[in-house]
């Protein structure tokens, strides 16, 4: 025999059953996630951590590359002035060494190599958001300072080293060029080699001393043009690696929807069905309303 | 010859049935929805033959008492099984608290460790930027609080687990008395009798409580019931209540004692207060430990990458400031801290010079560094985060195991002791005509009475 009891406990169990699943599914379609909480799916939540935090890395990675490549261009356009002030330097050197020049004209000259020189300084000192970007990795300082005492009445403040930066998982680049490889290395300074121009030009030197002025000079600036392409190279590399982070989050977006997200059609149809089950289950419960014998006899009686 | 007496007495008897009959109906109509309630039916018997002359008359009917209908084996059953849906609630609704404090992405500890490392590859582009330098010490103050909020409400959970040991032992304590009342009622009233019925239902209904609190063991089913934990402890024997009682133990948590003062904390299994005792003495510490060895691996590890480089004053090896309080065991979780608030005492420089970053690589190197049994940080944090949520979904899905479980139990208990209205409709029409055609025989009985009466007078 079914107790009366028993069937207004199978109503409510099943009501509960349903209201349980409605409930979830409209967790999951208002959070637009699967795993609301880590026991939904703990393995899924682990992987999350991981996946979140790899995300937060590439966003990180992304941030440094857009800071890094806008220092690295500041450098090298910097660096192509000194290039192209160089190559000025080498052409009115050549001038200089015509035997034909007078001494005013060489004075001149002279004159005019001077000025380079002193550009050539000013980028040396070059600093980008207040730190010195020659001086390896003394950057709180400009790295050349006048020095009659030094030759090329210029000294190196900074040092040999380099800072590298990570810019993805795994993958470090070194980010600047002390100025010992671009303008001041052991046989090729580019001040010493100005000065020594200078000084040929203006003490009316021979032909012989001038054209070894300048060649003092072509390998000085060969020097700096090969130190150079480092900072060009390095845009690239940064650049390729922006191009790989991009798609590398795009990525991780797409197994983190995979990992914790929902699929839509599987929440709306399970939101679906547990609408339907409880409708069908408050209809079966209004028909089982006075359907006992005892209600039946109470009617005879009226 | 039978006498008119006889039949007279037979009708009377069948009466007064009829009517214990429509009592019975009208006690379990009544009691159509109380808690715990079997349904009753009278007992009914032939009443013995008698002779007279040579001829055997039935003697009526007899009532011989009034059964409740119970099935004692379901009852063991559903006891078992609210055992174990207790256990598993309580733990269920401690560790879902504990959930919330290892969130899987935003907030949380996991999501600090990875801003602090994000803050240690920012400052690598540009390792003299004062507010880089910041950047990384409120990456780090932030690290070390999310731990400490994570630490302390961990603390602060096992807490209030512990006060809830409390009342649970109270309210076993309660139950187990009223249990031994009602033994001792039970053996002062008569078997088969409503009162009698009556006291089973209610002392069902009290064991199906306890069961909901604590692990129960049953021996016997009479006024000489006995109740034991599993391990045996004694709760009720008879008509005497062993109440449980609780004190502060050295680890700082309340101990659960027998009335012989045995110590029986760890040996509670079952109900409300095994799932109870679970957390607080199991999981929330074992999740606590390993949260501080995660806390104090990082703190020995980043202050082991600071110890190998040159902050911005140019101090290098001893004459370095740590970076974190070096704490390392229990509690380095609740106290870890930030231990400088000079951003230029970070040691960002491996060569002395201030714009050297090379010392930084050190400290993101501790992303991928074993810190704490074998695993990284935020392999460490998943790893937590993993934990709880299997030690909730394993429980959750035992709980709507023994939901089911307990449904169907239910069900069946309820066809057997239930009442049902239809049923109790057609036995009041049963015992109704029966009442009627007994009364009916005590009419005829009486005109045949009046019969034998006249025949005197008329003479």
């Amino acid at each position: 025999m079914i107790s009366t009891l028993q069937l207004s406990n199978l109503v409510l169990n099943a009501l509960e059953t349903s209201d349980e699943s409605e409930q979830g599914a409209l967790t999951q379609l208002t959070s637009g996630r699967r795993v609301n909480a880590d026991s939904d799916d703990p393995a899924a939540a682990a992987q999350e951590v991981n996946i979140s935090s790899q995300m937060n890395d590439c966003d990180q990675y992304l941030r440094s590359i857009t800071s890094l490549t806008s220092e690295l261009q500041t450098a090298d356009s910097s660096l192509n002035s000194v290039v192209t002030a160089l190559q000025q330097a080498i052409s009115l050197g050549t001038e200089g060494a015509n035997g034909t020049l007078s001494e005013p004209d060489r004075t001149s000259i002279a004159q005019q190599i001077k000025g380079i020189s002193q550009e050539v300084f000013s980028v040396a000192n070059l600093s980008y958001n207040g730190t010195y970007v020659f001086g390896g990795t003394e950057t709180t300082q400009p790295p050349y300072v006048l020095d009659n005492s030094a030759a090329g009445g210029v000294s190196y403040k900074g040092n040999d080293d380099v800072n590298s930066v990570e810019v993805a998982q795994g993958e470090s680049v070194a980010v600047n060029q002390p100025g010992s490889q671009l303008f001041s290395a052991p046989d090729a300074n580019v001040f010493v080699a100005l000065d020594d121009l200078t000084t040929a030009l203006e003490s009316n030197g021979t032909t012989d001393d001038i054209g070894d002025a300048v060649t003092q000079l072509r390998s000085a600036y060969d020097q700096l043009t090969s130190a150079r392409t480092f900072y060009g190279s390095t845009v690239d590399q940064i650049v390729g690696t922006q191009v790989f982070l991009d798609s590398e989050s795009v990525q991780l977006a797409q197994q983190q929807n995979g990992t914790v997200g929902i699929d839509m059609d599987v929440a709306v149809t399970d939101l679906t069905n547990a609408e339907e089950s409880r409708a069908a289950t408050v209809q079966a419960a209004s028909s089982l309303q006075g359907m006992t014998l005892m209600d039946y006899l109470a009617n005879m009686a009226r | 010859m039978s006498s008119l007496n006889g039949s007279m007495w037979i009708a009377l008897n069948a009466l007064q049935a009829q009517q214990v009959g429509m009592e019975t109906s009208a006690n379990n109509v009544a009691n159509l929805n109380t808690p715990g309630y079997s349904r009753q039916v009278p007992v009914l018997e032939e009443a013995p033959a008698y002779v007279e002359g040579n001829v055997v008359v039935g003697g009526g009917v007899e009532v011989e008492g009034i059964q409740s209908l119970r099935d004692n084996l379901l009852d063991l059953q559903i006891s078992e099984e609210t055992q174990q849906q207790g256990n598993s609630q309580a733990y269920v609704s401690a560790m879902d608290q504990v959930q919330t404090l290892f969130p899987d992405d935003t907030m949380g500890i996991g999501q600090q460790i990875s801003a602090f490392f994000q803050s240690v590859n920012s400052l690598s582009t540009d390792p003299s930027d004062t507010t880089l330098r910041q950047g990384v010490l409120t990456a780090a103050q932030n690290m070390a609080s999310s731990f400490n909020n994570t630490a302390t409400q961990l603390t602060d959970i096992r807490q209030q687990l512990d006060s809830q040991v409390q009342q649970q032992a109270q309210q076993v304590n309660q139950i187990t008395q009223q249990i031994a009342t009602i033994n001792a009622n039970l053996s002062n009233a008569g078997a088969n009798t409503q009162e009698y019925g009556a006291f089973i239902d209610q002392r069902s209904e009290l064991i199906q409580q306890l069961s909901g609190l604590i692990d129960v063991s049953q021996l016997n089913n009479g006024a000489s019931l006995t109740l034991t934990t599993k391990q045996g402890t004694a709760l009720v024997v008879g008509g005497q209540s062993y109440a449980l009682s609780t004190s502060l133990g050295s680890d700082g948590v309340q101990h659960i004692f027998s009335t012989q003062g045995e110590d029986i904390t760890g040996e509670i299994s079952g109900g409300q207060l095994g799932g109870t005792l679970e957390a607080r003495d199991q999981t929330v510490p074992s999740l606590q430990t390993q949260l501080d060895s995660l806390a104090g691996g990082m703190v020995t590890a980043l202050n082991d990458a600071q110890s190998k480089g040159t902050d911005m004053y140019g101090n290098s090896g001893t004459s370095l400031s740590n970076l974190f309080e070096p704490i390392t065991g229990a509690g380095a979780a609740a106290d870890m801290a930030v231990a400088i608030s000079d951003p230029n005492l970070i040691a960002a420089s491996s060569d002395g010079s201030q714009g050297s970053n090379g010392n930084l690589a050190n400290f993101s190197a501790v992303a991928n560094t074993d810190v704490s049994n074998g695993m990284t940080p935020s392999g460490g944090y998943g790893n937590l985060v993993f934990q709880v949520g299997t030690a909730v979904n394993n429980q959750t899905s035992e709980l709507d195991a023994s939901n089911a479980m307990l449904q169907q139990l239910t069900q069946q208990q309820s066809s057997i002791s239930g009442v049902s209205l239809d049923q109790e409709a057609s036995n009041l029409l049963l015992y109704q005509h029966a009442y009627q055609a007994a009364a009916q025989v005590i009419t005829t009985i009486d005109q045949m009475f009046e019969t034998v009466l006249n025949m005197g007078a008329g003479a």
